[in-house]
């Protein structure tokens, strides 16, 4: 009776979630009721995110962050508010994306799964960011994962589409497996499936070599999420064979709750305490996550970086540049202190806005030349100089150079690598930002310096197109000039951080 | 001194050998006159007609799916069945959502027709030919021009 009664009361903490579940249930009981007519269901989807991003907004300004609740299944802080706060936004890009994408629009009868798998996908993703205890961070994982399997398959009139799907479900099936099996020793050593409470039978001495390859075996499910580099496989095939609105997303939301959950996974199981200068200090005697870190992101980028330079496919190239942008990433976690979440925190707000863009702008050249060869790339510039001219200042951020966001990005990133004096490193990731200017100035290359294959190609850019491109061209210039407000906000989420 | 676990482990083993030992036994000892006839697979007796190999048709699947769904459904609504009195309305309502949840699941799958069984004409999804794809299969393989 009292539980209810704590959890019916408790409730009020969950309204983002509640918001998008009503969300699904109105795009799947409009599709059933207009059969025919589906023109509507991305508007339905569009203004439920919005309302929900309002409530994640409400969210935000929550003074303490909340553990005690919910039967300490889930966290409500403004780091989470954050991160969902990107999740909310990206979601609500994509479906205008999808609006304007002819790849999506072909497969009309299929609208209404369409919408109701990506609001599946945002419960999934709010409860990952949230949870802090190892069954609700397996349960909420598979639904990200099974909408996710559709998802990536969804046109189905191509066989490359056909496979991703198969291939990111066969290795998702491993993976998940893996991170179950990684729960269960762990439940079978401390008895408790909470996160609290397996840090807590840790400390008092419960720790040993089979509770470190536990840890390692859970790390590899968050690793596929992240595609972090032993776990990265899926990531090239999936993102060339998904459909770009869906590629996109993935490579936006489902990394964003994939960071969250690896950081409430080791802030919630591993950190004892957080110091005065915001170091994190971690239980004795647990694995060192530092090191392990420090192994996997320079092996992230390396690889993402490398792998890319050979890449003729553009949304393949995309792939592995995200799988780069995910080892810049863990170094802001690598160094296990507050400045270095603020660092992911503020990385998270360039890349989501730059990413979103150039694969916004693959779109739009594939709606019309139907080719995502960057060979056929030749001279698009010419063809249409607007695009071209977006998909430059895209190209520039994600190299991370000066005028762009991306560049304030990664100096934040870098700068807490050399406040926690881990200065290699740095120089690591700054030799491999130099390594993926090639890639992404060879696209330009292909516009701007090669002669048109044919001379009369016109892109016409329609209004909704024009702005939507704007919307994002102009952040990423802006906040690389005047980076103020992005900077106070990551460290505002961060203030109230685990105290 | 061996723990529960072990106790298993000692049960698997003991299992697994257990059969490997019979069949090495068994093929040392057992004389071996292979004929055509015992080399066919067993019909009670008749000629083997056919291929195993049928493709079946996959609305079984979705009949099978559907089936579970509902099956689930009876066992978490015994227990709840059990004790909602004692909280009241919220604890009808709670078993309200989630009856209201299923029953979508099945409008679902009235309003789409899958549970038609004769439904009007299957439409494959067609690989279609599109610069997108570099490899492309096509579907019949009279159509590969030489």
């Amino acid at each position: 009776m009292e539980n209810l009664k704590t959890l019916v009361d408790s409730l009020y903490l969950l309204k983002p979630e509640i918001a998008i579940s009503c969300v699904l249930v109105l795009v799947i009981i409009m599709d059933l009721i207009m059969d025919k007519n589906k023109t509507f269901l991305p508007y339905v989807a569009l203004t439920g995110f919005i309302i929900t991003a309002f409530l994640v907004v409400e969210q935000y300004f929550f003074k303490t962050s909340i553990t005690q609740n919910l039967q300490k299944l889930l966290v409500i802080d403004a780091v989470g508010a954050f991160f969902k706060l990107i999740v909310i936004l990206a979601s609500c890009l994509i479906v205008y994306f999808s609006l304007i994408s002819k790849e999506v629009k072909e497969a009309f009868d299929r609208h209404g799964e369409y919408y109701a798998l990506i609001c599946g996908m945002v419960i999934g993703m709010f409860f990952m960011i949230s949870s802090a205890d190892l069954i609700m961070i397996y349960l909420s994982l598979e639904l990200v994962s099974l909408s996710s399997y559709v998802l990536a398959g969804f046109t189905k009139n191509s066989l490359r589409n056909s496979e991703a799907s198969l291939k990111y479900f066969v290795f998702g099936a491993m993976s998940s497996g893996i991170m179950l099996f990684g729960i269960s020793i762990i439940f079978g050593l401390t008895g408790t499936t909470n996160l609290l409470a397996v840090k807590s039978v840790m400390a008092a001495g419960g720790n040993s070599l089979t509770f470190l390859f536990a840890s390692i075996l859970i790390f590899a499910g968050i690793g596929y999420k992240i595609s972090a580099a032993p776990f990265h496989f899926w990531t090239p095939d999936v993102y060339e064979g998904a459909p770009i609105t869906i590629t996109a997303y993935l490579s936006i939301a489902s990394k964003a709750a994939g960071f969250a959950l690896l950081i409430r996974f080791i802030t919630l199981g591993y950190v004892q305490q957080i110091d005065a200068s915001g170091a994190w200090q971690l239980v004795a005697g647990s694995i060192d996550w530092k090191k392990f870190f420090t192994v996997i992101s320079i092996l992230t980028m390396t690889l993402g970086n490398f792998a890319a330079l050979w890449q003729d496919n553009i949304k393949r190239m995309l792939a592995y540049s995200s799988i780069a942008h995910a080892g810049y990433l863990l170094l802001g976690v690598v160094v296990l202190t507050n400045q270095g979440l603020s660092a992911v925190i503020l990385y998270f707000i360039v890349y989501a806005i730059m990413n979103l863009g150039a694969f916004l702008v693959v779109m739009l050249i594939a709606n019309k030349i139907g080719s995502e060869e960057i060979d056929d790339y030749k001279g698009l510039g010419y063809a249409t100089p607007f695009l071209g001219v977006c998909m430059a200042i895209f190209l520039i951020s994600l190299t991370g150079l000066p005028p762009t966001a991306g560049f304030i990005g990664k100096l934040y990133l870098f700068t807490a690598l050399i406040e926690a004096k881990m200065i290699p490193l740095a120089v690591i990731a700054i030799i491999n930002s130099v390594v993926s200017l090639y890639y992404y100035i060879r696209v330009l290359k292909h516009m701007f310096l090669t002669r048109p294959q044919n001379e009369d190609l016109v892109i016409n850019t329609s209004f909704a197109e024009y702005v939507i491109v704007l919307v994002l061209a102009v952040p990423v210039i802006l906040f690389g000039i005047y980076f103020t407000p992005i900077v106070n906000l990551a460290k505002n989420s961060v203030a109230l951080f685990l105290q | 001194m061996i723990t529960e676990f072990g106790k298993i482990f000692a049960f698997f083993t003991t299992a697994i050998l257990f059969v490997i030992i019979v069949y090495i036994v068994s093929k040392i000892i057992r004389p071996a006159r292979p004929t055509y006839e015992k080399l066919t697979t067993y019909e009670c007796g008749e000629n083997p007609q056919g291929s195993p190999w049928v493709k079946f048709n996959i609305r079984f699947y979705v009949i099978a799916l559907i089936f579970l769904i509902f099956d689930v459904e009876v066992v978490l609504l015994l227990p709840w069945a059990m004790v909602y009195k004692e909280y009241g309305l919220l604890g009808f309502s709670i078993g309200a959502i989630f009856l209201i949840l299923l029953g979508l699941g099945m409008a679902y799958e009235w309003r789409k027709g899958d549970l038609e069984w004769a439904r009007p004409k299957p439409v494959p999804p067609v690989l279609k030919k599109t610069n997108l794809t570099k490899i492309e299969l096509l579907p019949v393989e009279e159509n590969v021009t030489p």
